[in-house]
């Protein structure tokens, strides 16, 4: 039997990329106003940042519940004897700890693999497409998590924005905070590293911080998967994947958007950057 | 959405138990928010022991009236009270008994009334109150339930989430009440505490108990910018800060007032709350045996702390570095004027030593930055080319390790220090600084000090001149006339950034008339002024 992969909705796994690989993509919640919007499923993404930019009350986010873990894996366990999660990392969100307790209140029985990745984002989506890819050709979950693992050093991720306004705001700004406060008109390039929010490089115009995705990319010797995604800024984002073209094939690029729950902590101006190869 | 209109004792007790549980788990974030001197070095752990002791009792409340559970817990509180922030926390649950005296239940008004009372005494316990602390946000958050009343509100939880979203905001503004809290870039930790309690106990009251479990509070961030540290503030003076001293005083027929006016002049940060047969005292002092000893002829002592407050200095400095990026190297900037001091300061300069065109800073005084500075791997920017050799002979007087990247401009000093790269060790950085400095031009306008022949220009005394990349080559009637003189004769084509830091001289309106000049002029340009405060140089101009 395939080994189905689940992950959670920070991975802005498109419901496209989830039908065409099999992937199952559990919403984080984002609470505007006092209401609940389950990620991707209440609310579509376009209309997020259409709130976000002309609402004053900033948006939180939430975990899903256990429940709705054990709910899709007693759900998938019709169909499947192993299960390969993967989440957004534990310093980020506590989704990963929903997840471990989901297995607990599961009613049917099935092999459940839990990774918590350190990461998020597309950087997150690219390891459940990788798994999802490998589990489509056969393999197993203990070989699933083995290679998630084994993948989770050879993903980078670098996101660039105009604003640490909202970044700020929802107070997830981890070792960015030296960033914080510049007096100057700064486009910071932020990462992942260990696990949390790590500032990668300040430029002081858009274009030349999209520059820097751009040598970001690059500098890699050797890409398995690239993708790129952005909240509303879908021309400037043409135009960078079509300059990507150069140094990986167009097509095979993964294009998604940054999904509410990172859009709340990084705003309407983010393109982000995730890769899976060798430096 | 649920409302609540009217709130039992055993409610109270329960949602101050969750928010204790909440609190306890955000203690160690509010434990690093901590700034010395501000009293107490582990605000969080203090604020969560006390609520502990506040909790216990509130469990052998003789009944369940909401006045009977408020009153264990003050009791509570004044007997388990850790920390000048434990002192004032208990002063709340005081103002809240009171508040509460003789209820049965409460409703909205109650609440607000009792909060208002909570604020007042948390005040009235401390001798000197400063703003900037929980006491500020108590009051901020007290008065946003008292503004839900008053707007004819009587639902409990839409009063709470008026109260805790008052209390974020005051948070959030402590920085600008208190100014070791922006030197060090963090909020209040007492504050943050207070709202931390707050919000847990409205979570209770909307039900969230399962996600408190999974979740954990935010600490609030504020958008003041972080202002670098003067060599004065931050050099290690031999200053002692004393010893941290407190106990809990029984006796009979107490009197804290007037126990308050004796202790008034033995040191600082004192409080003294209590009644007539227990009294807590926390203060800061020299010489804390004369303390003991007044004490001891008042009643017994019990829970006597007195630790070493130079030790907690010495464990936040190590707090600060672990805050900090995973980098060991800091950059030291040479620089003259607030506004630029501040540049520098919030772009990660860990120091600035004052000086530059005119005011050439001796060896020695970059030497003393260096050696005050928390960190055995240095990268100095001297700013200005008369400075660089200067720089340079530090290396041999320290046994730090010491880079120059020998910036002549403000601007390439900021184009230096925005390339620093917080992954990369000292040289790899004092490398990639240099390379930067190619990126940028640099022009600075001042005025003749006398009349002279140079570069085939005729310049009379006092007459605007201007500098590109430290040659003179421009001089006019007016500064806007050699800047743009000066903007001409670069190719702007390739140009995204330009940013003109105005000087202590420099007239708003030519300052504004300038960068509506250039941006008329070349629309694909970013344009920002910024005022650097600087002498000498009425502008200086990065060409990025």
């Amino acid at each position: 039997m395939v080994v189905k992969v689940v992950t959670d909705s920070v991975s802005d796994i498109s419901h496209a990329m989830a039908d065409e690989l099999g992937v199952t993509v559990v919403p984080l919640n984002v609470v505007f106003n006092g209401y609940t919007y389950r990620d991707g499923v209440d609310m579509t993404t376009d209309e997020f940042y259409e709130k976000l930019e002309h609402e004053e009350i900033h948006p939180t986010t939430s975990t899903p519940a256990p429940q709705v873990f054990s709910e899709v894996y007693d759900r998938l366990a019709d169909e499947t004897d192993g299960i390969l999660v993967i989440t957004i990392g534990s310093k980020l969100s506590a989704t990963g700890e929903s997840a471990f307790k989901g297995i607990e209140v599961m009613k049917k029985k099935c092999r459940v693999a839990v990774v918590v990745s350190e990461l998020a984002m597309m950087a997150e989506g690219l390891l459940a497409i990788a798994a999802a890819k490998a589990a489509r050709d056969g393999a197993g979950l203990d070989e699933l998590v083995k290679l998630t693992n084994d993948n989770i050093p050879r993903v980078g991720l670098r996101i660039v924005f105009d604003t640490l306004e909202y970044l700020h705001r929802g107070g997830r700004i981890g070792k960015a905070q030296a960033l914080m406060g510049s007096m100057l008109g700064i486009n910071p390039v932020l990462g992942i590293k260990d696990g949390e929010v790590f500032p990668f490089g300040r430029e002081r115009s858009r274009a030349r911080a999209i520059d820097h995705l751009y040598e970001f990319v690059a500098g890699y010797s050797r890409i398995d998967e690239l993708a790129v995604e952005d909240a509303t800024t879908p021309d400037e984002t043409g135009a960078f994947v079509k300059r990507l073209g150069a140094v990986f094939p167009r097509e095979r690029i993964y294009l998604s958007k940054v999904s509410p729950v990172i859009g709340t902590n990084v705003g309407p101006s983010a393109i982000g950057v995730a890769v899976l190869g060798d430096k | 959405m649920s409302q609540m209109n009217s709130v039992a004792g055993q409610d109270l007790r329960d949602m101050f138990s969750a928010a204790t549980s909440w609190l306890e788990k955000s203690s160690a974030d509010i434990d690093a928010l901590n700034v010395f001197p501000v009293p107490d070095g582990d605000t969080g752990t203090n604020m969560m022991l006390t609520m502990r002791s506040t909790m216990d009792e509130a469990y052998r409340a003789p009944d369940h009236s909401a006045a009977g559970v408020a009153h264990a817990m003050a009791r509570g509180a004044l007997m388990g009270a850790r920390g000048n922030s434990g002192v004032i926390l208990s002063q709340i649950w005081r103002g809240l008994a009171q508040g509460l005296e003789d209820k049965e239940t409460f409703n909205a008004a109650d609440l607000a009334a009792a909060l208002q009372q909570s604020a007042q005494i948390a005040y009235k316990g401390v001798c000197n109150p400063v703003e900037g602390t929980m006491l500020t946000v108590m009051r901020d958050a007290a008065a946003a339930a008292q503004a839900q009343v008053d707007a004819g509100n009587e639902d409990v939880i839409a009063l709470m989430e008026a109260t805790v979203d008052a209390a974020a905001e005051s948070v959030a503004n402590t920085p600008k009440l208190l100014k070791v809290l922006l030197d060090a870039g963090v909020v209040d930790a007492g504050g943050q505490g207070v709202y931390t309690i707050l919000e847990g106990a409205l979570r209770y009251l909307r039900g969230e108990t399962e996600l408190m479990r999974l979740r954990k509070p935010q600490i609030i961030v504020s958008d003041i910018p972080h202002v670098v540290s003067q060599p004065q503030s931050i050099a290690i003076d031999e200053v002692p800060y004393g010893y941290c001293t407190e106990f809990l005083l029984k006796g009979e027929k107490l009197e804290p007032d007037i126990i308050k006016k004796r202790l008034l002049k033995k040191g600082e940060s004192l409080i003294v709350v209590g009644d007539d047969s227990a009294v807590r005292i926390h203060i800061h002092t020299l010489t804390p045996g004369n303390i003991l000893q007044l004490a001891a002829k008042l009643g017994t002592m019990h829970q006597v702390s007195i630790r070493n407050m130079d030790e907690q200095h010495q464990d936040f400095l190590e707090m600060q570095k672990e805050r900090m990026p995973t980098t060991d190297t800091a950059v030291i900037a040479v620089v003259a004027g607030d506004g630029l001091t501040d540049v520098f300061g919030s772009l990660g300069a860990a120091a600035v030593v004052p000086g530059g065109q005119t005011m050439n800073p001796s060896t020695k005084d970059i030497l003393q930055v260096v050696e005050a500075t928390f960190s055995d791997k240095i990268i100095i920017l001297p700013n200005n080319k008369n400075i660089i050799a200067t720089a340079n002979q530090v290396q041999s007087l320290t046994e730090k390790k010491i880079m120059v990247v020998p910036t002549k401009t403000i601007p390439q000093g900021v184009v230096a220090i925005l390339s620093f790269d917080y992954e990369a060790e000292i040289n790899a950085n004092a490398e990639i600084m240099e390379k930067a400095l190619s990126s940028v031009k640099t022009i600075e306008i001042t005025r003749s000090v006398r009349a002279t022949k140079i570069n085939g220009l005729k310049i009379k005394r006092k007459q605007p001149i201007g500098l590109l990349d430290g040659e003179l080559i421009a001089v006019g009637d007016t500064n806007l006339d050699v800047i743009n003189q000066l903007l001409s004769r670069l190719g702007l084509e390739k140009v995204e950034v330009i940013t003109i830091y105005f000087g202590e001289d420099a007239e708003e309106d030519e300052t504004e008339q300038i960068s509506a000049g250039i941006m008329e002029k070349y629309p694909h340009l970013q344009v920002e002024s910024i005022r650097g405060g600087q002498p000498h140089y009425s502008y200086i101009i990065s060409i990025e």
